[in-house]
């Protein structure tokens, strides 16, 4: 994956697809401890096509940063210093210098997200910053790691802050470090389980720029990627395979679909919105993507919203790699004072019978424990009306719940839901 | 004369009925039963009422068909994650003049014991009297007893009243009258822990589908019952996810391949996920499905260790464990189970006499309840009430509903 990345971007550093050239700019922000070593890792991706920033109240954390762009803020109040977890001060702190970050989001259209949500400035800040991105009319991934379900308080935290998050960004895609310990050899460690969730962040922004950014064989405009992600992200799916050979695309294929991170059964697998990113070499054919697309399509039950690109990479050779990012859409993100003009038209021009019959999202301050009735956890975020829609949130746990994904309640016991497989949050190895 | 009686659990997996003939001199014969595979619950509690009401009156119909009888009424089995024990205390002073102990002084003992009530949509389920204490000594019916203070205490079961309603309708819903409603738990280890078992102390483990039932009784008497929202369910769950198959799929190489531990021979056995090998089967290693069950088997027993604490006693469980339950099928988990309590762990058997067909772990819960419902558990000088027309019924405060 590296490798690629690596020849992606610097084929992009020749090319010089200046943002400007596009009229897009987008940006990479990183926000507390974990957020910062993310974007720094992306920058010895040879990440520099997009502005980087990074964001946090630990002043020496920022000093030490490679990032262009650095923010402080909250100094008054910690003289300097992290927030010591605490979620309530990272976000306080953060809405009383929201003019200072607002500065920073002018003019951007797309922004990458990324946050460790155990923290007190990730977990606490990162909504604040979606949130201020959107009024400036972005477009917001976010890329959050979660903490191991064993750190019981910290990951009780990041859920919460999660919950917030989606409430603000257009997908959130979480990176549960419970499921990147799956990935990698069988006595992969913690360190490597970080990693790979730096790698996770590179393929996910990688695949969205790429198609974005960059002409390849079949491409899609930021506008239509804005329109088909304007919704609020329900449950996120976030997976990848690779394959070589001549049956390569298949074997990607298969690949993808056994991916840790899609570690759920296959009736949670639904994605509303779907955004499909195959790269290969030059074997790559018109009529196995298409058949591959179907396939893609038709496994993740994805409605008339997907993005679908592809691109020829010659380094390559033989190998293909699929990365698949999919939303089930939720009702439209609350309402910002003021959205893009370019993803206003666009919305208003394709009749989206999805949004248009929605009222203004309430916000309601039902704890995740108590929310969702039976009924609404069936549709699983499908075609649900707006009041019961508007009643519950989504969690990153319910991903990983399996087969009793449709109860109620979650099965708590000394904070650990017990519904979540004990392999996953034990941090036992499965070798499939 | 003989009587029939009927007992009704409605489990996660399968509803089950049982109709039995109880002749003089209370011996019971098994006459009608029926298990029909029951889709509308999950960890022991109702989420599609009417899913279950039509696979519970299906074996109902069916046990009654066989039996050629009808049944009026049933013992019908309660569990749940919402179900919470508790003792209850309650005292008299011995009213009569000589000190000789009256039954009304015992009834009053009762009253102030269950006077307590469970907080608002709470309901109890159960009270199991303890051994009746006559100035601090353990008596089994000191009517007639010279004494000053007599002590009752109950092991009061409580739980979620919705939950408990939604059960009872389902058997008032084939116009069955309930007889008793009775903890899952204390049915099934009246079925596989005799008298004498519970007097050496014993702890019953019944591994569900859908929940594990626990009961620990020390010198005969019940000590502790919990229920834990993990099961066999469970299992199939986790290797649905981490082997990235369908449930029915799991369940199936659950059946067939599962087992506790894994052991050496495992690490080059492939298994096919499907079996059949069409398009879309895909081998995994054995070792993988053995390490997925293992994990979560060894995290139940430890929560069952946490849940009793210094109840886990060796020395006070003389009879050590008893497993029972269909998950208890699993081979290898009496010896991790054993393994994580520190406490000798066995498969329950079942008293000889009963079919082979009958004497499965699966079926402790509903043939502890004809046993349970048999047993004369009222106070000294209550009536128990057998109605001659051929149905038992108990005294509505021992429901408590």
């Amino acid at each position: 994956m590296n490798t690629n990345q690596e020849t992606f971007f610097e084929t992009n550093d020749n090319s010089n697809l200046n943002n400007n050239s596009f009229g897009i700019r987008a940006k990479v922000i990183g926000v507390g401890g974990a957020g910062i070593s993310l974007v720094d890792g992306l920058r010895f991706d040879n990440f520099d096509f997009v502005d980087n920033l990074i964001i946090d109240v630990d002043i020496k954390a920022v000093a030490d940063s490679l990032a262009s762009q650095k923010l402080t803020f909250g100094r008054r109040h910690t003289r300097g210093m992290g927030t010591g977890g605490d979620v309530n001060l990272g976000k306080r702190l953060a809405e009383e210098e929201k003019d200072k970050i607002r500065k920073e989001l002018e003019g951007v259209d797309l922004v990458f997200l990324l946050a460790g949500l155990g923290g007190g400035v990730g977990g606490g800040a990162a909504p604040v910053v979606a949130r201020l991105a959107r009024e400036h009319g972005a477009l917001v991934f976010a890329f959050t790691p979660l903490p191991f379900s064993w750190e019981k308080t910290r990951h009780a935290q990041a859920e919460e802050c999660l919950s917030e998050l989606r409430k603000h960004a257009n997908a959130v895609i979480p990176l549960p470090n419970d499921s990147l310990l799956q990935m990698g050899g069988e006595d992969s460690t913690a360190l490597e389980c970080f990693a790979e969730a730096g790698r996770n962040v590179s393929r996910g922004i990688a695949a969205i720029c790429n198609i974005v950014f960059k002409k390849g064989m079949i491409d899609v405009d930021f506008s239509y990627l804005r329109k088909v992600f304007s919704g609020r992200g329900g449950r996120t799916l976030f997976g990848y395979g690779k394959g070589s050979g001549k049956e390569g695309l298949r074997e990607a294929l298969r690949d993808l679909l056994v991916c840790p991170m899609l570690h759920m059964p296959d009736v949670s697998k639904a994605a509303d919105i779907l955004l499909i990113f195959i790269q290969g070499g030059t074997s790559l054919s018109m009529s196995g993507l298409q058949s591959v697309s179907k396939e893609i399509r038709d496994s993740f039950k994805a409605g008339e919203d997907v993005v679908f690109g592809a691109h020829v990479d010659e380094n390559l050779g033989e190998e293909v790699k699929i990365t698949i990012l999919g939303v089930t859409s939720l009702d439209p993100l609350v309402p910002t004072a003021d959205v893009a003009p370019v993803a206003q038209q666009v919305l208003e021009l394709g009749k989206n019978a999805k949004q248009s019959h929605r009222s203004k999202l309430e916000i309601t301050n039902t704890s995740p424990e108590k929310t969702s009735s039976m009924a609404t956890r069936k549709k699983r975020g499908r075609n649900i009306d707006n009041k019961e829609q508007n009643t519950f949130f989504f969690m990153e746990a319910e991903n990983q719940r399996g087969i009793f994904d449709d109860l109620p309640s979650r099965n708590m016991y000394e904070g650990e839901d017990l519904d979540v497989p004990s392999y996953l949050r034990r941090g036992v190895k499965i070798v499939i | 004369m003989s009587k029939i009686i009927g007992a009704v659990e409605i489990g996660t997996s399968c509803a089950k009925a049982l109709v039995g003939e109880v002749t003089e001199g209370k011996s019971l014969n098994i006459v009608g039963k029926s298990v029909r595979k029951n889709e509308g619950m999950r960890k022991g509690e109702i989420v599609d009422f009417r899913k279950v009401a039509s696979s519970v009156h299906a074996a109902l119909e069916e046990a009654e068909k066989m039996s050629g009888t009808t049944v009026d009424s049933v013992y019908l089995a309660q569990t749940g994650a919402h179900i919470k024990g508790s003792f209850l205390r309650g005292s008299a002073n011995v009213a009569s003049p000589d000190g000789r102990v009256s039954v009304d002084d015992l009834q009053t003992a009762a009253n102030e014991a269950k006077r307590k009530q469970p907080a608002s949509g709470r309901s109890y389920v159960h009270h199991v009297r303890m051994p009746i204490q006559l100035d601090g000594r353990s008596v089994e019916d000191p009517v007639g007893m010279i004494g000053k203070k007599v002590e009752l205490i109950y092991w009061s079961i409580e739980g979620d009243e919705s939950a408990i309603r939604m059960n009872l309708d389902l058997a008032h819903n084939y116009g069955l009258e309930v007889a008793d409603l009775i903890l899952s738990s204390i049915a099934s280890s009246t079925m596989v822990a005799g008298p004498d078992l519970r007097r050496a102390g014993v702890l019953v483990i019944d591994l569900g589908a859908g929940v594990t039932d626990l009961a620990l009784y020390r010198n005969g008497n019940v000590a502790y019952t919990g229920v834990i929202p993990v099961g066999g369910d469970h299992l199939t769950g986790d290797l649905s996810m981490g082997l990235r198959v369908l449930e029915p799929y799991a369940e199936e190489l659950k059946l067939e391949y599962g087992k506790a531990q894994s052991d050496p021979s495992d690490a080059d056995q492939q298994l096919w996920i499907i079996g059949n090998k069409t398009i879309g089967d895909r081998k995994v290693p054995r070792k993988t499905m053995t390490d997925i069950i293992h994990v979560r088997v060894v995290e139940l027993f430890e929560i069952i260790s946490k849940e009793l604490g210094d109840l886990l006693d060796t020395s006070e469980l003389g009879a050590g464990v008893l497993l029972t339950g269909g998950a208890s099928r699993l081979p290898g988990i009496e010896q991790l189970a054993s393994k994580v309590l520190g406490v000798p762990v066995t498969k329950a058997n079942f008293p000889s006499g009963l079919g082979n067909e009958l004497a499965q772990p699966e079926n402790s819960t509903v043939l502890g309840l004809l046993h349970y419902g048999l047993e004369d558990h009222g106070l000294p000088g209550e009536q128990h009430k057998a109605v001659s027309s051929g149905f038992i019924k108990k005294l509505g405060g021992l429901i408590g509903i």
